[in-house]
C-alpha cells in the first residue's frame, strides 16, 4: 500500500504545486493548526502526567509550522492575493472537536498515540516526495526543511511511547491500533475523496434545476421593500408559535 | 419540579448555550471557547455539556431546549431571495441548497442527536426576538424600547420591541436586503477585513480619517422619511453572490478596495507620500462607513422613541457592539437611558433564547437586575496546579489575597505584560478582567508593546482601559450611558488627566472604550486597580482580550499557557497562581 500511497501523492502533487501552490500551502496550515488543536486538548485529557509535556511541545511544534506555511503561503500569492475570510477562519471541520469530542476522547491514550505515529509518518513520507519529485521552489523547500526536523521528532517519540505501551500492554495491542489507525485514515481519505465527487454532483444537479425550475417563479418573486415594515401576524399562542420552526 | 430550559445559538456565527432554572441563568458559554475555533458556528455541544455539568444536570434534566431562530423562516428567505435575484444567484444558489438540504433544515433532528433532549421539548425562538430578549431580560428597566440591528435574522435586519411587564411586544422591522450591518459588512470587505470579525477593525481605523465619502455612502445607502433606510441593491451583492458583499458599482463610486493586509502607513514615518495617500484614503472610508452608520442608527432610534413612547433603550444584535455609535446614539439620541446587551452578537442569542422561553412565554415573574456576563467556566486551582506542574512552569501560588495582588500590582509597575484569569469567562466578545492581558496604562511604548511582543494585532487599533469606579472621572461617560460603564460597550471621551497620564488606553481622535470596575462587581480585579491607583494615582489598566489574533479568548488552562509560550508576555495569574514564562526546553522549536 506503501508505494502506492506514495505514486498518488506524487500524481497529485504534480498538478497541486503546480497549479495552486499558494492554495497547497494554506491547506497544509490549516492541518498543523488542526493537529496544533488536537494536541493541546490531549494535554487537557491525558492522565500521564509524565507524557503531557510532550504532547504540549508537540502542540507548539504544529502550531509554528502553521504560521511557516501560512507566511510561505502569502509570499507565493504575492502581495495582492486575496484571500478570503473563510479560508483564514480555518474550516479546521476534521480537527478539534467532532461529535462533541476531541480526537483524544474519541481514540484513548494508546490509539491516540499510534494516530499521532502515523499520521506524523505520513507526513513525514509525503513530504519527502514532494522533494524526490522536485515539486517544490527553493522558498517552500527551505521552509520544508525547518519543519520537518520536528516532524522527525514526533514520530520517534509517538513511537517510543507506543513502544513504551507494548511493553506494559504486549506488543500485539500497540500493532493493532496502529493497523486500526492506518486503515481509518484509509476509510476517511476514501470517504473524504468520495463525499468531494458528491459535492461536485450535487452541484451539477442543483445547478440544472436551478436552470430549469426556478426561471418561471420569477416573475412573481420580488424583493422586500425598503423602510419600515409592521411585524408578521401571528395567529398562534406564544407557546404554540415557540414549538414551531417557521 | 424546577423548569430547566437551556437556549441554543448555532449553524450561522457565534454558536453558545445558555442554561436558565427557573428564571435564573444559572451558566452561559460559547462553543469557540473550547473548540478553539473564532466564530465556531457548530452545535455547541461542548458548551451545553459544561452548562449541565456546572448546574449538577444531564440531558434527561432539560424541560425545554429552545433554538435562538427558526430555521425554516430562513429557509423561505434564501429560497425567495435565488428566485428574485436570477440569474444572478447561479453561484449562491447550489452552495445554499447542499448547505440547507444536508444539514440545515434539518435542525429540530440535530439538535436532538446532538444534546439527547425528545423532539417534543425542542422548541424554537426568532433570531430578532432572542436578540431583543437578550438586551431587555438582561437590563436594568421596567420598561423600555428595544432596538435589535444585526446582518440578518430570518427577515428583519433591524427590528424595534416594547418590553414591559406584558412581554416583548413587536413594534415593526426592516428586512432583507437591507440591512445596516450588511452595509457596515460590506465595507469591511471592502477595506481588506474579514466579514464578521474586522468589523471592529474599521471603527478604529475610522479614527484616523475624515468623513470625505459620506456624499457617495449616502447615495448607497439612503434614510427613508419612515425613520427606515434603504440600500441600492445595484452597489451590494450580499443577497445573491456567495462571497462577495459589493458589486463593481459601488467599487467605481469610491475608487479601488483595500487589499487584505495593506500597511498602514500613517504611523510608518518611513513611509512614501504615495503609501501614506493611501492608507489616508482608506481611513477616510471606514471614517465615511463609520459616521453613515451612526446618522443612520439616530434615524432609526429616533423613530423607536416616537413609535415606542418609551424613556429608555435596549440594544442588541451585531450592531449594537459598535462602541462609537452607541456614544453618539446616548449624546445625540432621544432616549434618557440606554442599556447594551454586552454579548450582542449571536452566541447572545442563545441567552434570549432561554430568556424568552422562561418570561415572555412561561410567563415566570421577572425584574430588572444588573447584568453579569461572566457566565462562563471557571478553572479548578487543583488541576491548574497540576497541569504548570507536568509542563514545568516555574509558578508561586499566592494564597493570600493582599499578596496576590501586590505582587501582580509590582510585576505592572515594573513595566510587565501580565494574563489575569480569574473567576467565571465572560459571554460575548469583550475580556472584562476574567480572561484579560494587563498592563500599566502609562508609559508611552505600553500600547506598541502590547501590539508587538503580544497581540500581533494592527497597530491602528487602539486600546481599553479598566478603570475603578470611583475614578470614573476619568472619562466623560454621556449620562444617558450610565449603564452601559461596566461592560466596554461604549466610547467615549477621555479626560485631560488619563490622556495625558496613559496613552495607551487612548485613541487618536481622544476617545477611549472604558470599563469602570466596582468592587461590588468584581473585589480582586477592583483592588488591583486600587493598588494601581495607590502606587500612581491612576487606577486604571490596559485591559485587551487573553488571545492571539485569529484565536478565542483562552479557555482552558492549557489555553492560557499555550498562550504565555506563544508570545512575550511576562506572566498569568491563574486564580492565586502566577505562573511565569516556561523555560526554552518547554517550547523546543
Ligand atoms: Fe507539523
Ligand atoms: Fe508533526
Ligand atoms: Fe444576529
Amino acid at each position: 500500500m506503501g508505494a502506492l500511497r506514495r505514486a498518488w501523492i506524487g500524481l497529485t502533487g504534480q498538478f497541486a504545486w503546480r497549479l495552486r501552490p499558494a492554495h497547497m500551502l494554506r491547506s497544509f496550515s490549516r492541518t498543523e493548526q488542526g493537529s496544533a488543536l488536537d494536541m493541546f486538548a490531549a494535554v487537557e485529557s491525558t492522565d500521564r502526567r509524565d507524557i503531557r509535556k510532550k504532547y504540549f511541545r508537540h502542540a507548539l511544534d504544529e502550531w509554528r509550522h502553521a504560521g511557516i506555511f501560512r507566511e510561505r503561503a502569502r509570499e507565493v500569492a504575492g502581495p495582492d492575493a486575496v484571500e478570503s475570510g473563510r479560508e483564514e477562519a480555518g474550516m479546521l471541520v476534521e480537527h478539534g472537536i467532532v461529535g462533541g469530542r476531541t480526537l483524544f476522547e474519541r481514540l484513548g491514550e494508546r490509539d491516540f498515540l499510534a494516530f499521532v505515529f502515523v499520521a506524523e509518518a505520513d507526513a513525514v513520507e509525503q513530504f519527502g516526495v514532494y522533494a524526490r519529485h522536485g515539486l517544490l521552489d527553493a522558498g517552500t523547500e527551505a521552509a520544508l526543511e525547518r519543519i520537518l526536523k520536528d516532524e522527525l521528532f514526533h514520530v520517534s517519540y509517538s513511537k517510543h511511547e507506543l513502544d513504551r505501551l507494548s511493553e506494559a500492554e504486549g506488543a500485539a495491542a500497540a500493532r493493532g491500533a496502529v493497523r486500526r489507525i492506518r486503515w481509518s485514515r484509509f476509510k476517511e481519505g476514501y470517504l473524504r475523496l468520495s463525499r468531494d465527487i458528491g459535492h461536485g454532483m450535487s452541484s451539477l444537479w442543483l445547478l440544472a434545476l436551478y436552470g430549469l425550475v426556478l426561471p418561471p417563479f420569477r416573475l412573481f418573486a420580488r424583493l422586500e421593500a425598503p423602510g419600515w415594515q409592521a411585524p408578521p401576524t401571528e395567529a398562534r399562542s406564544a407557546a404554540d408559535a415557540l414549538m414551531s420552526e417557521a | 419540579m424546577p423548569q430547566v430550559t437551556l437556549g441554543v445559538s448555532a449553524l450561522y456565527h457565534d454558536a453558545a448555550a445558555a442554561l436558565m432554572i427557573d428564571g435564573q441563568v444559572i451558566a452561559a458559554a460559547q462553543e469557540e471557547r473550547f473548540s478553539r475555533l473564532k466564530h465556531d458556528p457548530s452545535l455547541p455541544v461542548r458548551a451545553a455539556q459544561w452548562c449541565l455539568d456546572e448546574a449538577g444536570l444531564s440531558a434527561q434534566d432539560i424541560d425545554q431546549l429552545i433554538f435562538y431562530e427558526k430555521p425554516l423562516r430562513k429557509f423561505e428567505r434564501i429560497l425567495s431571495t435565488s428566485i428574485a435575484t436570477f440569474p444572478r444567484s447561479a453561484l449562491s444558489f447550489p452552495r445554499q441548497m447542499k448547505a440547507w438540504l444536508g444539514d440545515k433544515l434539518w435542525t429540530r433532528n440535530r439538535l436532538v442527536e446532538a444534546f439527547g433532549v425528545r423532539p417534543e421539548r425542542v422548541g424554537f425562538s426568532d433570531h430578532h426576538r432572542s436578540h431583543a430578549a437578550s438586551a431587555f431580560y438582561s437590563g436594568p428597566f421596567e420598561r423600555a424600547a428595544v432596538l435589535v440591528a444585526d446582518g440578518v435574522g430570518e427577515w428583519a435586519t433591524t427590528s424595534l420591541w416594547r418590553g414591559g411587564p406584558a412581554g416583548l411586544e413587536p413594534l415593526g422591522e426592516v428586512r432583507w436586503p437591507h440591512s445596516l450591518g450588511l452595509l457596515y459588512s460590506a465595507m469591511t470587505a471592502f477595506l481588506g477585513f474579514a466579514v464578521n470579525e474586522g468589523e471592529y477593525k474599521v471603527m478604529g481605523m475610522a479614527a484616523w480619517g475624515t468623513p470625505r465619502y459620506r456624499e457617495a455612502l449616502d447615495r448607497v445607502g439612503r434614510l427613508l422619511p419612515d425613520g427606515g433606510f434603504a440600500l441600492d441593491l445595484d452597489h451590494f451583492s450580499h443577497h445573491w453572490h456567495p462571497t462577495r458583499a459589493y458589486t463593481d458599482r459601488l467599487v467605481a463610486l469610491l475608487g479601488p478596495p483595500r487589499p487584505p493586509g495593506a500597511p498602514f502607513a500613517l504611523l510608518d514615518p518611513s513611509a512614501s507620500a504615495a503609501a501614506r495617500a493611501e492608507s489616508q484614503r482608506h481611513a477616510d472610508l471606514a471614517a465615511s462607513v463609520q459616521s453613515w452608520l451612526e446618522d443612520a442608527l439616530l434615524h432609526v432610534i429616533r423613530h423607536a422613541h416616537q413609535r415606542s413612547g418609551e424613556a429608555n433603550l435596549c440594544l442588541a444584535g451585531g450592531v449594537a457592539l459598535n462602541a462609537v455609535a452607541n456614544h453618539r446614539l446616548a449624546l445625540e439620541g432621544p432616549f434618557a437611558q440606554l442599556f447594551v446587551q454586552p454579548a450582542a452578537g449571536d452566541a447572545g442569542g442563545a441567552l434570549g433564547a432561554a430568556q424568552w422561553a422562561s418570561f415572555g412565554v412561561a410567563g415566570r415573574p421577572w425584574s430588572p437586575s444588573r447584568f453579569r456576563p461572566d457566565l462562563g467556566p471557571s478553572l479548578d486551582e487543583g488541576r491548574v496546579a497540576d497541569l504548570v506542574a507536568d509542563l514545568g512552569f516555574p509558578c508561586e501560588a499566592l494564597p493570600h489575597e493582599d499578596a496576590l495582588l501586590d505582587r501582580a500590582a509590582q510585576d505592572l509597575l515594573s513595566g510587565q505584560v501580565l494574563g489575569w484569569v480569574q473567576g467565571r469567562a465572560e459571554l460575548g466578545p469583550r475580556a472584562l478582567g476574567h480572561r484579560s492581558i494587563l498592563a500599566d496604562p502609562r508609559g508611552p511604548d505600553t500600547a506598541l508593546r502590547v501590539n508587538t511582543r503580544v497581540k500581533l494585532r494592527e497597530p491602528f487599533r487602539p486600546f481599553a482601559p479598566s478603570i475603578a469606579e470611583e475614578q470614573a472621572a476619568l472619562v466623560q461617560l454621556p449620562p444617558a450611558a450610565a449603564a452601559l460603564g461596566p461592560y466596554m460597550t461604549v466610547a467615549c471621551p477621555a479626560s485631560d488627566r488619563l490622556r495625558e497620564a496613559a496613552p495607551a488606553v487612548v485613541h487618536v481622535n481622544g476617545s477611549t472604550r472604558p470599563q469602570l470596575v466596582s468592587a461590588a462587581d468584581d473585589p480582586r480585579y477592583h483592588g488591583l486597580l486600587r493598588r494601581m491607583g495607590e502606587a500612581t494615582g491612576l487606577s486604571a489598566l490596559l485591559n485587551t482580550s487573553f488571545n492571539l489574533k485569529g484565536e478565542p479568548l483562552v479557555g482552558s488552562a492549557t489555553d492560557a499557557l499555550a498562550t504565555l509560550a506563544r508570545c512575550e508576555l511576562d506572566a498569568v495569574y491563574i486564580g492565586p497562581l502566577r505562573v511565569g514564562r516556561p523555560p526554552a526546553r518547554v517550547l523546543g522549536g
